[in-house]
């Protein structure tokens, strides 16, 4: 089982921090809004510091599932198909066999390219597992294991999907 | 090339008038300024406007419309704006469906809709041709598509392909009987409004006289303005429901199926009339539907799900092969179509049947809860009065796990679940895509998953997939395994009978029995059993 590059927890969490912060600036600036300019009447004391509170908690959450993401997210080029397991609170495996592969896509986000990492992503004509992605892939990886998914999906010589 | 019907123009003005004029009415009524006089002349001149812009339209669009269908392809010029131009190979074809609306069927005209498997729509709409133009393509489409590989041997296949249209195979065609317990039951989800609008003008528009004062009167309680409510939710039940039979009924009258070759035919609708053909060669899944007042009956629904209809179409998604007959008979139907042997499903293990009980209890707990703040806010009492919904927890839960259940067989996955709707899914293994094995928090607290078999049918995209509920988590993980395997057997089945349906059929070419190896061969495998 291959593990992804380590350095994808620095984009999951910069994104986990960066989204908790439009959340958390919405929740804070809400509450804000209705205790200064008087828009409920008596508004409880501990309005600010509990949506505060509850966007700090929200994005400690975030955090956590971010980190976690990482240690459960495997995959695996196998004989007949490609094998991926991930997903924190629901857990997914999910087995893509090649002879379904509909094209495979590598690409790279801003982000991404910062921190030099790649997603492949895997297309098949199924209608819940259209798109499989695997993010946190070196360019280098990424570029192999194209390569080797375009092989082995030709190698399998597939009829029509469809 | 060939051109659209000229009647199209009147048929395509009138439907688009009223929308046009609709829009142009409304942007009249805001644009005028005040003045009555004024403003009857303005919006009128804008409807007309609306009108005159709708027709000029439509007859541009009639005018540039061409298509044409040629040897493998068919093709269509067609845009007035902007231009497209747009070849559909006919092998991709999933499904033809010729559709009769009110207006068109009066003045004999017909639209013909193609369906591939890609895009987010109706891939090619002929709006509109003749009614005998329409046959045609629905024969040759399909034809074409399997005399693709003799294109200089017309004749010889015109006088081939014309043979299996004589052995036209009745399937299924609905009784009265069927009809009227289908009407009755079906609750159509137009309906409720339709059925407000109805009532509304029953009673001339006016809310108080949605009440019939006269028989509230003679009630007990009658004064009180409950009693009156409840006398309008029962009247718009009623209306909803009367609604509901009359659509279901003009939908389904006169509903035929019919086997030509290796296609299903269906043709349905009384006011309006819709046909249209399913390959059997397409098909991607099966489902057999056993709705709650039906299955008492002991009645079933079977829909034959292929890869062509886009998302959003609605339940139109899937037309089904059957809307309503005795279960023996859906089976039986089901069995020609993918010729399943006797299924035997497995239910999930006893701890499951736990998880549906603490759900369920969860659910009357937030009840409660709900009551109990009402009761706190509000002069209501008794806010506690849905704790004796615990009383149904465990008949809810043992329902619900009894009808769930998973069978691998030898050639198809089976998958059941649903009390209301008890849906079996027929999935063939050489149409899955990908397998998924999930498991939520909640599922791994009791070593359980759900096991997806996913396909490229259109109708799993509203969250209907083959789906194994809360099998054994252990279980699952073999499920999936040896769904991948069966998947790469089959394949490879299928290709040693194609290669040697080559064979064969480079033999049978020359003596012009049998014109394309690829498709007879596929499904003689298949029905060999």
């Amino acid at each position: 089982m291959e593990r992804l590059n380590p350095r994808i927890r620095v984009v999951w969490l910069f994104l986990a921090v960066f989204r908790a912060g439009i959340v958390g600036g919405f929740l804070v600036g809400a509450a804000l809004v209705l205790s200064e300019t008087g828009l409920w009447a008596n508004s409880p004391d501990l309005l600010v510091p509990g949506a505060i509170g509850l966007a700090v908690t929200l994005g400690l959450v975030r955090v956590a599932v971010a980190w976690r993401r990482y240690a459960v997210w495997r995959f695996e080029v196998q004989d007949d198909g490609l094998y991926i397991e991930r997903g924190v609170f629901t857990r997914i495996k999910t087995v893509v066999p090649y002879v379904r592969v509909q094209h495979v896509d590598s690409r790279r986000s801003p982000i991404e390219r910062t921190t030099g990492l790649a997603t492949v992503v895997v297309y098949t004509a199924g209608s819940r597992s259209a798109d499989v992605a695997i993010p946190g892939l070196t360019p280098e990886r990424a570029e192999q294991l194209r390569e080797d998914l375009r092989r082995l999906a030709i190698e399998s010589e597939g009829e029509d999907a469809v | 090339m060939k051109k659209l019907h000229p009647l199209s123009i009147a048929v395509r003005s009138i439907s688009r008038s009223v929308n046009v004029g609709l829009l142009f009415f409304i942007a009249g009524v805001f644009a005028s300024p005040g003045g009555a006089g004024g403003t009857l002349v303005s919006v009128g001149g804008m409807v007309l406007l609306g009108i005159v812009v709708a027709v000029v339209y439509e007859v541009a669009y009639y005018e540039r419309f061409r298509y044409e269908l040629t040897a493998d392809t068919f093709d269509v010029a067609s845009g007035v704006l902007a231009r497209r131009d747009r070849e559909v190979p006919l092998r991709r074809i999933q499904n033809v469906d010729v559709r009769q609306p009110v207006l068109s069927r009066l003045f004999g005209l017909a639209a013909v809709h193609i369906e591939t498997a890609g895009g987010g729509q109706t891939e090619v709409s002929l709006q509109y041709v003749d009614e005998e133009e329409a046959r045609r393509l629905r024969r040759q489409l399909r034809r074409g598509a399997r005399a693709e590989d003799d294109e200089d041997e017309e004749s010889a296949s015109e006088t081939r392909d014309s043979s299996p249209d004589d052995e036209e195979e009745l399937l299924f065609e609905i009784e009265p009987r069927e009809l009227a317990i289908l009407s009755v039951f079906t609750i159509d989800p137009g309906a409720s409004l339709l059925g407000g609008i109805a009532l509304s003008f029953l009673s001339g528009f006016d809310p108080t006289t949605l009440i019939p004062a006269d028989l509230v009167d003679g009630l007990p309680g009658a004064e009180g303005g409950l009693v009156a409510l409840a006398w309008l939710v029962v009247l718009f039940l009623l209306a909803a429901w009367v609604v509901s039979a009359v659509l279901t009924f003009n939908r389904y009258y006169g509903f035929r199926l019919t086997r030509v070759g290796d296609e299903l035919y269906y043709e349905r609708g009384l006011v309006q009339r819709y046909s249209g053909t399913i390959p059997l060669e397409k098909v991607q899944t099966l489902t057999i539907t056993e709705r709650v007042p039906f299955r008492w009956f002991g009645y079933g629904a079977l829909a034959v799900e292929t890869a062509g209809y886009a998302p959003g179409q609605g339940s139109r998604g899937t037309e089904s092969a059957i809307p309503l007959a005795g279960y023996d008979r859906v089976v039986r139907l089901a069995r020609s179509i993918e010729p399943f042997g006797e299924v035997d499903l497995e239910a999930p293990p006893k701890r499951a049947r736990e998880r549906y009980g603490v759900r369920y209890l969860l659910v009357v707990g937030t009840l409660v809860a709900a009551g109990y703040l009402l009761t706190t806010a509000t002069a209501l009492e008794r806010g506690y009065l849905p704790a004796v919904l615990v009383v149904l927890v465990p008949v809810a839960a043992h329902l619900k796990w009894r009808n769930r259940g998973h069978q691998l067989g030898d050639r198809y996955v089976f998958t059941r679940t649903g009390f209301w709707n008890r849906t079996t899914k027929v999935v063939p293994y050489y149409r899955v895509q990908a397998v998924l094995h999930t498991q939520s928090i909640f599922q791994r607290r009791r070593r359980l998953a759900s096991v997806t078999a996913d396909t490229a049918s259109s109708a799993s995209l509203l969250g209907r997939a083959a789906t194994a509920y809360d099998v054994d988590d252990e279980s699952g993980l073999e499920m999936q395994l040896e769904i991948e395997e069966r998947l790469q057997e089959r394949l490879r089945a299928r290709k040693r009978e194609r290669t040697v349906g080559e064979w064969f059929g480079g033999q049978n070419e020359s003596t012009g029995l049998e014109p394309n190896s690829d498709t007879p061969s596929d499904n003689s495998e298949e029905f060999e059993r």
